[in-house]
């Protein structure tokens, strides 16, 4: 294990060794203290410029175990992407925004890409109604009018997430209109109806949650550039510690209706480490009443 | 203090009227960290009124046998297949078949006659002036303009927040349903309407500052003994639970007192608005998941129906 | 039991159930969204059924006495109470026909809140898991 050792940091990294040696000795010994964390190794925590390949091996660090002594690591926290993927998948130039009043606020940034190989691959009818959606994208995104965003989008909104983990169910608690979802563990109960963040689903593979989520309206949007999908959505997500601060997230999106086959987007999230980090309230339904209903106010004389 | 005191061994009658019969001696189980173990679904429904009734003013406690009387004539009353008068509004607000409701069909365990455990009376104590000057103005607003706007109607009707998420948590006609999730440093309660989601940190850090001002406010929690204490502040100021305003703040006492009975407790003290603290009770009881999806605002019809209904009413009265 | 208690119990039902443990503008105010002036008794055959919240809509093809075909929305309650019971989005076939007892939206438009829903036979719908109207499932199962 490769890192800098300064003279004052010494004692601390000598008994982050020792921790991470008896860690790795006896994974089920229970959770470390607080403070002893391994050090990521050296290959993780230079996060890519890109997505890492499929195939690519998964890394070596190990995270702390759940405090229910399960065995699972703990992923527990307030977590956020920080990329472009909200505005689009794809990698995309940064360009104007939709209005002029808002300027250089709320124009458009450049991006690189979050899918694996590049390409959406939509159907011919699919692609022309992308386009479409794209070029209607304030009528059109459900985002606009704080509609709960589905999953991946979830995920990679600009808006912190919090995980709070127990053996038969993970909940996740998404800033952004007060969303929320359950992952029911080991389960396999199906949804009666369709849904908005979809009916989700999760096992443990190692140390890699894998959530798989059906049952999805055709409602939501994958991110402001409209791309989109019907509800024969079916997405598989895994998320696995990379680091004490990061988790690698991936989903794999299947959607015969729209799509010619699978397709992959992965992203690191980030854990929100400020010490007092808390979720707030974006319930942003109050926001939108004037868009949505201002044509029905009654009008003053 | 009087009013801690009084709570507090209310807190222990209730705990005695909801545990098994003697001989079965229950033990509260532990999450492997050695906290009390409130995990799992729950439901709050209950038929039990939230204020005593003017008639049963010297009656604060039901029988058995009144009790069962009780439900059975509830269940008769508030059965939505039960026409009222075909033509009335008051036909047209019970709104559908009873299949569609799911208000609970028992008593609280105790088989008091309020949820209003104190003042004795079972009753919300009075507004102070400046309550009362606010409440007036809220019913002013309602009067002068009931549907100009979406803002002039109730939080439920906008999608903004139901009264089974308060803080305080309260039941309503359907889906009374909560989940509770635990971790060493995080009690997190799912509530179905509308999906909100309580986290509730353990710990010594303090509450948000005041330029935080929040729906449901903004909750930390403690242990004590066997009992979960949240405190929450930093209401916005169009909070209204029964005349509250900005100044609330609310302190929820959570107690688990058997397998399928978790005491929910809590103390409204807010001197801006009410005259003297008070306390209600609304016991949760364990019930099958799992929680469905609510999502309100995404299916909100009913907003856009009726301010057209609204603005269609007016054109009548006006006579274009 | 005795007479007071019995008078007891009917005071405490009369009196406290307007609203039980629930602020009574908490519900959403029908009376605002359909007209008690306006009943309505339709038969239609259901085309597409919206699951979702804060109210299931029921969407149905009437045919009327000139042979037009009216399509007709109706407003139901949440169907969370209902999966809870079983009943599933299969639960009500497209091409099932219902009757509507209710009343009609205020802005005049084909919308009609769902009084009473039942099928032809006089049965309700949604009663039991399947919706099938099982005669031996009570419609508030106590849990």
């Amino acid at each position: 294990m490769r890192h800098r050792i300064t003279g004052a940091m010494s004692a601390g990294a000598a008994a982050v060794v020792v921790a991470a040696i008896s860690l790795t000795a006896n994974p089920t010994a229970g959770q470390a203290p607080a403070g002893q964390t391994p050090a990521a190794p050296a290959a993780a925590r230079q996060a890519p410029a890109r997505p890492a390949p499929a195939g690519q091996a998964a890394t070596t660090y190990k995270a702390p175990r759940s405090a229910f002594k399960d065995g699972k690591p703990d992923l527990n926290g307030i977590w956020q992407a920080n990329n472009t993927a909200n505005w689009d998948l794809q990698d995309h130039a940064a360009r104007q925004g939709p209005l002029i009043e808002l300027g250089a606020a709320f124009s458009i940034p450049a991006g690189l890409g979050v899918v694996e190989g590049g390409e959406i691959p939509y159907q011919p009818w699919a692609a022309a109604k992308k386009k479409e959606n794209a070029a209607n994208w304030l009528k059109l995104d459900p985002e606009v009018k704080c509609y709960m965003p589905g999953v991946p989008r979830a995920a990679y909104m600009p808006y912190p997430f919090q995980i709070v983990q127990t053996p038969t169910a993970i909940l996740i608690a998404y800033e952004f209109a007060s969303a929320s979802r359950t992952i029911y563990m080991n389960s396999k109960d199906e949804s009666p109806a369709d849904t908005w963040m979809g009916w989700s689903r999760g096992r443990w593979d190692g140390d890699t949650l894998v959530v798989d989520v059906t049952s999805f309206n055709d409602q939501t949007w994958f991110d402001r550039a409209g791309n989109f999908h019907s509800d024969a959505l079916h997405v598989v997500e895994r998320y696995t510690p990379a680091s004490r601060d990061v988790l690698q997230y991936e989903a794999t999106i299947e959607d015969p209706k729209v799509f010619t086959r699978p397709w992959k987007i992965s992203m690191p999230l980030y854990r929100r480490v400020e010490k007092n980090a808390q979720l707030l309230e974006y319930k942003c339904v109050e926001f939108v009443e004037e868009l949505m209903y201002g044509h029905l106010r009654k009008k003053t004389k | 203090m009087k009013g801690t005191l009084a709570t507090g061994l209310l807190l222990i009658a209730l705990a005695a009227a909801a545990v098994p019969a003697a001989g079965q001696k229950w033990t509260a189980p532990q999450t492997p960290w050695g906290h009390p173990d409130l995990q799992g679904l729950w439901t709050n429904a209950t038929v039990t009124p939230f204020e005593r009734p003017a008639e049963l003013a010297d009656k604060p406690v039901l029988t058995e046998q009144e009790a069962a009387e009780f439900e059975k004539r509830f269940a008769q009353a508030r059965d939505a297949d039960r026409r009222v008068g075909a033509g009335t509004d008051a036909d047209v607000a019970l709104a559908y078949n009873q299949f569609w409701y799911d208000r609970g069909t028992k008593v609280v365990g105790s088989r008091r006659t309020s949820l209003v455990m104190d003042p004795p009376d079972g009753k919300v104590p009075a507004l102070t002036a400046e309550g009362q000057k606010l409440a007036d103005a809220r019913a002013a607003a309602r009067r002068q303009s009931p549907a100009d706007g979406p803002e002039d109607r109730p939080l439920a009707e906008r999608c903004i927040l139901w009264p089974t998420a308060g803080p305080p948590m309260i039941p309503v006609g359907y889906n009374n349903n909560y989940q509770i999730f635990q971790t060493p440093d995080h009690v997190a309660i799912l509530i179905e309407m509308i999906h909100d989601v309580r986290i509730i940190p353990l710990g010594a850090q303090p509450h948000a500052s005041p330029g935080i001002r929040q729906w449901l406010g903004d909750s930390r929690g403690r242990w004590e003994g066997n009992t979960l204490v949240v405190t929450t502040t930093n209401f916005t100021n169009k909070t209204n639970f029964r005349g509250s305003d900005a100044n609330l703040r609310l302190t929820e006492r959570f107690t688990r007192v058997s397998a399928d009975t978790l005491n929910y407790e809590f103390t409204v003290d807010n001197p801006t608005a009410f005259t003297r603290p008070w306390t209600a009770a609304v016991p949760m009881t364990r019930t099958e998941g799992p929680l469905f999806e609510y999502a309100c605002h995404e299916g909100n019809y009913g907003m856009t129906n009726l301010l057209k209904g609204a603005r269609a009413a007016e054109q009548v009265t006006e006579g274009r | 039991m005795n007479l007071m208690g019995t008078k007891i119990i009917v005071a405490l039902v009369g009196v406290g159930m307007l609203c039980a443990a629930a602020s009574v503008r908490a519900h959403h105010a029908f009376a605002a969204e359909f007209d008690a002036q306006k009943p309505i008794k339709l038969e239609g055959t259901v085309t597409k059924v919206e699951w979702i919240n804060p109210h299931a809509w029921i969407h149905i093809d009437v045919k009327r006495p000139d042979g037009t075909v009216e399509q007709w929305m109706i407003e139901g309650g949440t169907p969370n109470t209902l999966f809870r019971r079983g009943v599933t989005k299969t639960s009500l076939p497209i091409g099932t026909v219902i009757v509507v007892d209710g009343y009609k939206a205020k802005d005049g438009t084909l919308k009609g809140n769902g009084r009473d829903l039942t099928f032809k036979d006089g049965r309700k719908l949604f009663i039991g898991s399947t919706g099938t109207g099982a005669p031996n499932d009570p419609a508030d199962t106590p849990r």
